[in-house]
């Protein structure tokens, strides 16, 4: 096995196991626990999910070399195609993966950023305010950009 | 095995960071009207960094942990697709003023980016926070593409934690500024609310409710739909359209300063 693999599914099996954890107090404190053996079956099939996806890039990209998409796009094509309604895996996919929730799935992402984002403090501080109102003005933007576009259509249709 | 075994520490300490960051848990706050929440995953990335500047991880750890990034992300991608799914079915549904509107979530882009090169004079933090609203599936896309410990991923986190702890009261406001203006019809303002955030769609939509009550059910279905086709099409939209066309817009009207800066 190559040393990006071996890498690969150690890191894997690592943020499962955080993630498990991180869920399961989560959830406790909703009142509805999620323990690690509970969220297993979801995140087995997730991480079976992520390494056919890895798979099937790396045997495209091997044959066709100058080929490149990011790797999110073989592993949620994966998920969707599975989490079809009437696709024989859906309903396992569905019940199994909404035991775990989508912020515990965020919180060791954002540690090992966290981790590893000192060495940048410097250059994240200089920029500190522009990137946050940068960020405000995309949700300006959002917002009023739906909101024109539904606007048009709606009185042409005469819907409104 | 001594290899597979060296970095315990980099994932030991993302372990603590997890445990500690759920025990606290989400807190919400408010100061009179304005309102603002935290979450887990922000302490985590705050107290991972007061490690790094605490010097309990080194310059080498620390680039080590940046690689980690991308492979945890994995399960959030996971997770992602099968929210997608679910809802396919419902696209060939939707009417074409919902379908269309989504175009509008691009308008991220008009606006933040000028911003961020005009006003700014930005570097390429200005793209990794101006293609989205910065949530859970941009950072995946991000760390994806570009690494967190990118200028980008720089950008696409700051702005995530602003969307999180400033998002549901900008929206408000936004939404009641907009409503008091009486241009748009309140069917366009709720579809505009869908725009992939949960948290951020129910500020937007709670004063369009309060102003119109008679259209209260029309107005959730719509802000509901048209949040149900983001988390569909968010992503792939995103990945295929907003971001190189943040690349483009930003090479264009960052020329201008990127080259003083070379010089």
């Amino acid at each position: 096995m190559s040393e990006k693999w071996i890498v690969r599914i150690k890191v894997l099996l690592l943020s499962a196991v955080f993630s498990s954890i991180g869920n399961w107090i989560n959830t406790r404190k909703a009142d509805v626990p999620v323990n690690p053996l509970m969220a297993a079956p979801g995140l087995i099939a997730m991480f079976l999910c992520i390494v056919a996806g890895c798979l099937i890039q790396d045997f495209i990209e091997g044959k066709f070399k100058k080929f490149h998409l990011p790797t999110i796009l073989y592993i949620s094509m994966i998920t969707i195609i599975l989490s079809i309604p009437g696709v024989p895996t859906a309903d396992f996919i569905a019940s199994s993966f909404a035991k775990i929730g989508l912020l515990p799935l965020c919180t060791p992402i954002l540690g090992y950023a966290g981790l590893s984002i000192a060495k940048d403090l410097d250059d994240f501080k200089k920029q500190g305010f522009a990137i946050v109102v940068v960020a405000l003005c995309t949700f300006a933007g959002t917002f009023l950009g739906s909101a024109i576009i539904a606007q048009i259509v709606l009185k042409m249709t005469g819907v409104i | 095995m001594k290899d597979l075994m060296k970095d315990w520490k980099i994932h030991a300490l993302c372990l603590i960071l997890v445990i500690v960051s759920e025990f606290i848990g989400a807190r919400k706050f408010a100061f009179g009207p304005i309102g603002f929440s935290l979450i887990p995953m922000l302490y985590a990335l705050i107290l991972g960094a007061v490690m790094g500047v605490c010097k309990l991880v080194n310059k080498e750890e620390m680039e080590t942990s940046s690689e980690y990034i991308g492979i945890s992300v994995m399960f959030l991608t996971a997770k992602m697709g099968s929210t997608i799914g679910p809802n396919l079915p419902a696209i060939v549904k939707a009417g074409p003023a919902l379908l269309l509107q989504e175009l509008g979530n691009l308008g991220t882009i008009l606006i933040a980016i000028p911003v961020a090169c005009l006003v700014f004079k930005m570097g390429r933090a200005a793209v990794g926070a101006g293609f989205s609203i910065s949530r859970e599936g941009s950072l995946a896309i991000i760390a994806d593409m570009y690494g967190l410990a990118s200028p980008e991923g720089q950008g696409v986190m700051g702005a995530y934690i602003t969307g999180t702890v400033l998002g549901t009261v900008f929206n408000g406001l936004l939404v009641s500024f907009l409503i008091t203006l009486n241009v748009f019809h309140p069917y366009a303002l709720a579809m505009a609310a869908g725009t992939g955030s949960a948290s951020m769609m129910s500020a937007a939509l709670a004063p369009v409710v309060e102003a119109f009550p008679e259209m209260a059910e029309t107005l959730s279905a719509y802000a509901a739909s048209s949040q149900m086709l983001t988390s569909v099409d968010g992503m792939y939209m995103s990945l295929f359209i907003a971001l190189p066309f943040t690349n483009w817009l930003y090479g264009k009207l960052s020329r201008k300063y990127s080259k003083k800066n070379a010089e």
